[in-house]
């Protein structure tokens, strides 16, 4: 164990274990581009009172506009991952961030409702997908004893930022009027651009492994080198697929409470004022719940899988209770669940991404994060009119909270169904094969590092 | 003359015929105007029709507490404090075959407020604000006004192209267009009238310079541009020693691992 340790860290930035120093910069960088990227995203609903009120369209085609964007930020992700495979994370997150700033300042100078679905949509929304995969997985790939509280502390970042966002939004949009703000968010946008910029630029180790050594340019040549880059043969493997099933199921139900709590707090009864509070204490119990979780994940004391299992399905659990909590009537009973529900749902977001690397191994943990965010967004499309259709055929939302919940629990238990799941310890991480094997002798350190357990901390504690 | 004896007694039954089965009902008062409170009545006379019930409509819904079954002719609703929200047309009606009603009207002065009480707009752009009414009778006539010190000038439509104004009996909109910073802030002052009287609202509106959100946004580009050239400036003084550090392992692996792992194996013990 001592002898491929000093190899490790001589490798310094390419190699997993750094866990400190520099690392905990790039946490800071990823706090603020989520910041930028979700909180802002999240924020976006006090320009489309001012949009429907210039434009004069419906608050439904105004909504588009985020749902582009948000689309646009999970379809390019795998091309974020792809680019930063081929090229440099740095430059590729430098890129995004440009162009988040760029889709912003145009949409400052738009003039009717389908410049705004580029600018704001597509543009932005291209950059964003650029930024966020990238600038997880490279923190990732900076910690490994403590991947899931630096994780943690960045996605802390989107909770924090929607409380702080939405009253700086409603001053700009009052002091400069819709263009100034948009132009003034487009600014604060080019921020990921230094957050990128601290991204150490890659040394030459992973190009190599990419090229086949003396090929010609051909078709098949480029493709087979862009499936490589873009990760597609995970696609082919059995515990990456159900991995991601489970993540998809955990998705359509993950979302419904946001849109439906405050609807179904004042269906039951109560005021606005109580409605807006339990929404709000869910926030913050998510918000504490992620770095709780991720500090919690990192001592080591249970398997990473495990730790997601439980939290998907206690939230699950808990998003099914909060119908009942509320027909019973009582108020304190709907905010305990809420507050409960909240930091479950934080819990397991920060140990969503960190679980990718038990699975596919570190090496293709950039293209497996992108490819899982593409398919991921299938479930947010599906989950939340699912619960609007429910709503309606039933008239409360009872039905839309038990689909959802269940829909949790369904994750779980595909989960459940991933190798050695049942085994108290990870098991060592897949190691690539076809053609980079035979690269595999030009790189020993390479291959001792590959054929190592990622998680030694945590499988030697556990033991 | 015996045809027209036969005439007028035709005549005569005919009209008593319908005077007693058409009934009256006497409200009390007929109209409601400018008053704290009232209490509507309504006497149904002259009916030999059996009566089922009565109840109370306010401008065409019916008030569920004011539907009974018994059959007085007589009915009342009180009104205990009439704001512009229980101004209207009070209906009461009898159950009989067929329904007999009858109307009073309760009016007020309009209930006039401004959408939103601060309004802004871009210099060169438009700016949009807007008054609606509440209550009975709707205003007839709308006025704008501009108040410059105190003093109102009216806002007449159609003399120029800056000033529109769009009136419909329960909202008025002003849009000024061409705003320039120095002639159109201030105060705007709506003012709608009814048959009762006038009432009005302020907005206040504020133009923004075109240009008034560059600053900040050049501030901060400008703090982007310097904190990227900042990290670019930390690596290029790091990196001659980075790249000592990284490359000599790699090149004399023997020495630097000799050394780790000494360094390895003190802490390790």
């Amino acid at each position: 164990m001592t002898n491929h340790k000093p190899k490790a860290e001589s490798r310094s930035d390419e190699a997993e274990g750094l866990d400190g120093g520099w690392g905990w910069v790039l946490v800071g960088a990823l706090f603020v581009s989520t910041s930028l990227v979700f909180g802002l995203m999240r924020s976006l609903g006090i320009f489309f009172v001012e949009f429907v009120q210039y434009f004069e369209e419906s608050a439904q085609a105004i909504s588009w506009i985020s749902s582009t964007g948000l689309a646009a930020q999970q379809f390019f992700s795998p091309l974020g991952a792809a680019l930063c495979n081929a090229y440099d994370a740095r430059v590729v997150v430098m890129t995004g961030g440009f162009l988040a700033g760029l889709g912003l300042i145009l949409a400052s100078q738009a003039t009717c409702l389908v410049h705004l679905y580029l600018t704001m949509g597509v543009i932005s929304g291209l950059g964003w997908g650029l930024v966020f995969t990238p600038m997880v997985a490279t923190v990732m790939a900076n910690f490994t004893r403590r991947r899931t509280l630096a994780l943690g502390l960045g996605f802390s970042s989107i909770g924090l930022s929607s409380f702080a966002f939405n009253p700086l939004f409603q001053f700009l949009v009052e002091t400069y009027a819709w263009r100034g703000a948009l132009l003034i968010l487009g600014g604060l946008s080019l921020n990921i651009v230094p957050c990128g910029a601290l991204i150490r630029p890659r040394r030459r180790s992973k190009a190599p492994e990419k090229v086949n050594s003396g090929s010609r340019s051909s078709c098949a040549m480029v493709l087979r080198r862009v499936s490589s880059y873009l990760e597609l043969p995970l696609l082919f493997e059995r515990p990456y697929l159900t991995y991601t099933l489970a993540v998809t199921l955990l998705n359509v139900g993950y979302f419904v409470p946001y849109f439906h709590l405050v609807a179904h707090s004042r269906q039951a009864g109560f005021s606005e004022y109580q409605a807006a509070f339990v929404m709000s204490a869910a926030g913050a119990t998510d918000i504490l719940g992620r770095v709780v979780s991720g500090w919690f994940s990192d001592l080591g004391h249970f398997r990473l899988l495990h730790l997601l299992s439980l939290w998907t399905t206690l939230a699950g659990v808990f998003i099914m209770l909060l119908p009942v909590s509320s027909l019973s009537g009582s108020y304190v009973v709907l905010v305990m669940i809420s507050l409960l529900y909240g930091f479950c749902s934080g819990a397991l977001t920060s140990l969503v991404f960190a679980v990718v690397p038990m699975i596919v191994g570190v090496e293709r943990m950039m293209g497996a994060l992108g490819l899982l965010q593409l398919i991921e967004s299938g479930a947010g499309l599906l989950g939340t009119p699912l619960s609007g259709l429910l709503r309606d055929v039933t008239g409360n939302y009872i039905a839309s909270f038990m689909v959802a919940g269940g829909f949790l629990v369904l994750g779980t238990l595909t989960m459940a169904t991933l190798p050695h799941y049942f085994s108290c310890t990870d098991p060592p991480a897949p190691q690539r094969h076809s053609h980079e094997d035979k690269n595999k002798s030009l790189h020993p350190e390479l291959e001792q590092i590959n054929s190592s357990p990622p998680d030694t901390g945590h499988g030697g504690r556990a033991q | 003359m015996k045809l027209l004896w036969a005439i007028s007694a035709l005549l005569l039954s005919c009209w008593r015929a319908n005077a007693s089965t058409a009934p009256n009902i006497i409200a009390d008062p007929p109209e409601v105007s400018n008053q704290t409170s009232a209490i509507l009545t309504c006497n149904l006379t002259e009916s030999n029709l059996p009566i089922k019930g009565s109840l109370w409509m306010h401008n065409g819904k019916l008030i569920e507490s004011t539907k009974t079954t018994d059959s007085a002719s007589h009915t009342a609703l009180t009104l205990d404090k009439i704001t512009h929200s229980s101004s209207g047309k009070y209906e009461c009606v009898f159950l009989t075959e067929p329904e007999v009603k009858k109307t009073i009207e309760v009016k007020t002065l309009p209930h006039v407020f401004a959408y939103k009480h601060s309004e802004h707009g871009n210099e060169k752009d438009k700016g949009v604000m807007a008054c609606v009414s509440h209550g009975y009778p709707l205003p007839t006539d709308w006025t704008w006004f501009k108040e410059v010190d105190g003093i109102q000038t009216p806002i007449i439509n159609g003399t120029s192209d800056k000033y529109e104004i769009k009136s419909t009996p329960n909202k008025t909109t002003l849009t000024v267009n061409d705003l320039s910073m120095e002639n159109d802030i201030g105060d705007y002052v709506c003012s709608g009238t009814n048959e009762l009287g006038t009432n009005s609202d302020k907005i206040h509106l504020r133009v923004r310079s075109r240009l008034a959100a560059l600053w900040p946004f050049l501030g901060i580009v400008a703090e982007v541009i310097i904190l990227v050239t900042i990290i670019f400036i930390y690596e290029k003084r790091r990196k001659p020693d980075e790249v000592n550090d990284g490359s000599a392992p790699l090149k004399s692996n023997s020495t630097a691992n000799h050394k780790d792992k000494n360094v390895r194996q003190r802490n390790s013990n």
